[in-house]
């Protein structure tokens, strides 16, 4: 599971666990072993396309996707990728 | 076909009257907090309960309203994220409201600031072939984060009937009714994966949705911030605490039950009441029935109104208020990790909260956990440690007036206790954890009204979930006082209550009140500490057994409709033994290093 970079820009990849506070980006895809968490985080808007802008990364991950916020453990944010707007 | 015909004549002339054997009914659907019973509310007039966290609506409200000139079924069902694939069990009781009993008309609730997310439930509730109408709620909420969504567009685009509401305050509410009449069968593409419906809803969003990028939620903004963040949101914890335990461990248990224990019943209702039987009831063991020592006015009354109600009613507002204000769910940030040692996530933190209001409540929220192996670890736990509101109050009633440190033991070996049997649990049982995934709900200052009609709804509940116990709990009592029971159960749990837990014999029919339900067992403590018959000691050891010892008669009736009979008397026979070794070992301790409090 290399991190993929698409053609459309320079901005990198990276998981949504790895992100710093603050971070925002485009969600690019989200790996998964399970359907169950797909499926969860499907039905809370958690989809590829969907802008997220990290709140807080400690003692749990807390990022806002759309107008909702979500608390999740690591492992999960480890799943979803993001590609990452960096300002410049 | 001509009854085809005819529905759709209906559905195009909003005026016409249809006749119809059954009044039609209409389901409520909607994500969790999106406001389907505030919605449910304006339509029937009823009140379904309000909360802002999901698994509040753990039953179906159903009720009436009229719509034009027609009279139709309103019914308000829990909260869905999804109705395809791994499902919830609220999920599943939504869609057998609307699939399996045949809802004529879908009324999909949404709120205005995630619209991408509805759509996906949208798109899944097409599917059912039903029609439907969007309403998308809290739109004022979605103006103040810049937010607005091109309604016409998006209607074009569903073949449904959108609205815009607000219905906290009733805005919206007649262009619903008018939209109900209007209801039209979905128009949008079916999709067989859950990721192409995702692709669908992102574009729809996109078409019809306009963001600007200013927001004038920066006050709410920051308070949300602050409550999640460990360095602000650990001394906040610190004072809603602290708050709690001034508003119901002092002013409700201290002022209020003194107020009502000595003043109002003790010096005004018993005295009339027993003046009033020695006149009018010549036989004494009627009298005493109702005014001896086990008297259902000088106990059973007195222990319900005086000692119980002052501090369920200031624990259900304090409780109900924290709740609107969206800050509950905020706290599963701070315990993720330890819960995860037990077995459980973050979000088991929804059920322990409120289970220091009532555990039998609790037990079944434990719904919105996500497998059986959680859902029966929080159920164990719940029966275990965590005291409800009448319990949490007469601890610290009796402790706090003892000294800090009393108050201190009991919380340290309770807390100690759940989570060694949460880490034995985890292990022991088979099954699987979750994980964890939890909505945050924006910080909202609570609505007065609606504090005041839950924190009264519940209540309600309360007493007629309490009284009646209470009163059969003391005829009980008086009965086997009578025939002479009374006596020799003191006499049997002699070597267990005196002997290993040092505590007065009369402390073995508090157990046994205890067990009818815990805040009678909680008040005899009361009464019994008040009048100077127990140590600081003895205190502390009764406390402690109290709120380890075996769940009410509702709790393990609850715990037997939620997980059946065989489950729960295994809690029961893991939780009494734990309660009174615990109780034991904590009596040996104590005195073994000759700590007085």
């Amino acid at each position: 599971m290399s991190s993929i970079r698409l053609a459309s820009g320079f901005d990198p990849v990276r998981s949504l666990a790895s992100l710093a506070e603050g971070a925002h980006g485009v969600i690019v895809e989200i790996h998964t072993h399970a359907d169950a968490r797909v499926d969860r985080l499907l039905a809370l808007g958690v989809t590829p396309g969907a802008r997220i802008r990290v709140l807080q990364t400690f003692p749990g991950i807390v990022f806002l996707c759309d107008q909702t916020e979500l608390a999740v453990e690591r492992s999960v944010a480890a799943a979803i990728f993001v590609r990452e707007e960096v300002r410049r | 076909m001509s009854c085809h015909l005819v529905r759709e004549r209906a559905a195009a002339s909003p005026r016409t009257l249809t006749l119809r054997a059954r009044p039609l009914r209409i389901a409520l659907v909607g994500q969790p907090n999106v406001g389907k019973s505030v919605v449910f509310g304006r339509l029937t007039g009823r009140y379904a309960t309000v909360s802002n966290y999901p698994g509040t609506t753990v039953a179906i409200t159903k009720g009436r309203s009229l719509v034009g000139a027609e009279v139709c079924d309103v019914i308000d069902t829990p909260g869905v994220n999804s109705l395809h694939g791994a499902i919830t069990e609220d999920e599943r009781i939504t869609r057998d409201v609307i699939a399996g009993r045949g809802a004529g008309l879908i009324i999909q609730v949404a709120d205005a600031r995630n619209l991408r997310r509805a759509l996906m439930l949208t798109s899944q509730l097409a599917e059912f072939d039903t029609p439907m109408v969007l309403a998308l709620n809290m739109i004022d909420e979605a103006w103040t984060r810049g937010v607005s969504i091109d309604v016409a567009a998006l209607s074009m685009e569903l073949g449904i009937p959108v609205i815009e509401m607000v219905a906290v305050e009733g805005r919206g509410l007649p262009e619903l009714r008018d939209a109900i009449a209007r209801a039209t069968r979905p128009d949008v593409p079916g999709h067989h994966h859950a990721n192409d419906r995702a692709v669908w809803a992102h574009a729809l969003t996109e078409r019809v949705r306009r963001t600007s990028t200013f927001s004038l939620a920066h006050v709410q903004e920051a308070l949300a911030a602050a409550t999640r963040r460990p360095v602000t949101g650990l001394p906040i914890l610190a004072v809603v605490l602290y708050a709690l335990y001034l508003f119901v461990g002092v002013f409700g248990a201290q002022t209020l039950v003194k107020l009502f224990e000595d003043d109002v019943f003790g010096r005004a209702i018993n005295p009339a009441s027993v003046w009033l039987a020695d006149r009018f009831i010549p036989i004494p063991l009627v009298r005493d029935f109702f005014v001896g020592q086990y008297g259902l006015i000088t106990m059973g009354v007195t222990y319900s109104i005086a000692i119980v109600l002052p501090v369920v009613a200031t624990f259900f507002l304090m409780f109900g208020f924290l709740e609107d204000s969206g800050y509950i769910p905020r706290l599963a940030i701070f315990c993720d990790r330890i819960f995860r040692l037990m077995g459980l996530n973050g979000k088991a933190v929804l059920p322990m909260v409120l289970g220091l209001g009532c555990d039998t409540m609790a037990t079944m929220t434990t719904r919105i956990l996500g497998t059986a192996k959680e859902r029966l670890i929080a159920i164990l736990l719940l029966a275990l440690g965590i005291p409800c509101s009448a319990q949490l109050a007469t601890i610290m009633g009796i402790l706090g007036g003892i000294s800090f440190a009393a108050l201190a033991t009991l919380f340290t070996v309770v807390l100690g206790q759940m989570f060694l049997v949460g880490w034995l649990a985890a292990r022991v049982l088979r099954g699987e954890r979750s994980e964890f995934i939890l909505e945050l709900p924006p910080i909202r200052w609570p609505r007065l009204g609606n504090l005041l009609t839950k924190t009264r709804l519940r209540v309600w509940w309360y007493l007629g979930e309490a009284v009646p116990l209470f009163l059969a709990g003391t005829a009980l009592l008086f009965t086997l006082d009578r025939i002479g029971a009374l006596a020799v159960i003191t006499a049997a749990g002699r070597p267990i209550v005196t002997g290993l837990l040092g505590l007065p014999a009369a402390t073995a029919q508090i157990l046994v009140m205890g067990f009818l339900r815990r805040d009678y067992g909680a008040a005899g403590l009361f009464q019994l500490a008040h009048s100077g018959q127990l140590t600081g000691v003895q205190a502390v050891v009764a406390l402690t057994v109290m709120t380890l010892f075996v769940p009410c008669v509702a709790n393990f009736l609850m715990m037997v409709r939620e997980r059946g009979l065989r489950t729960g008397l295994a809690i029961l026979g893991v939780v009494t033994p734990v309660a009174i070794g615990t109780g034991a070992g904590l009596n040996y301790v104590l005195h073994t290093f000759g700590v007085r409090f």
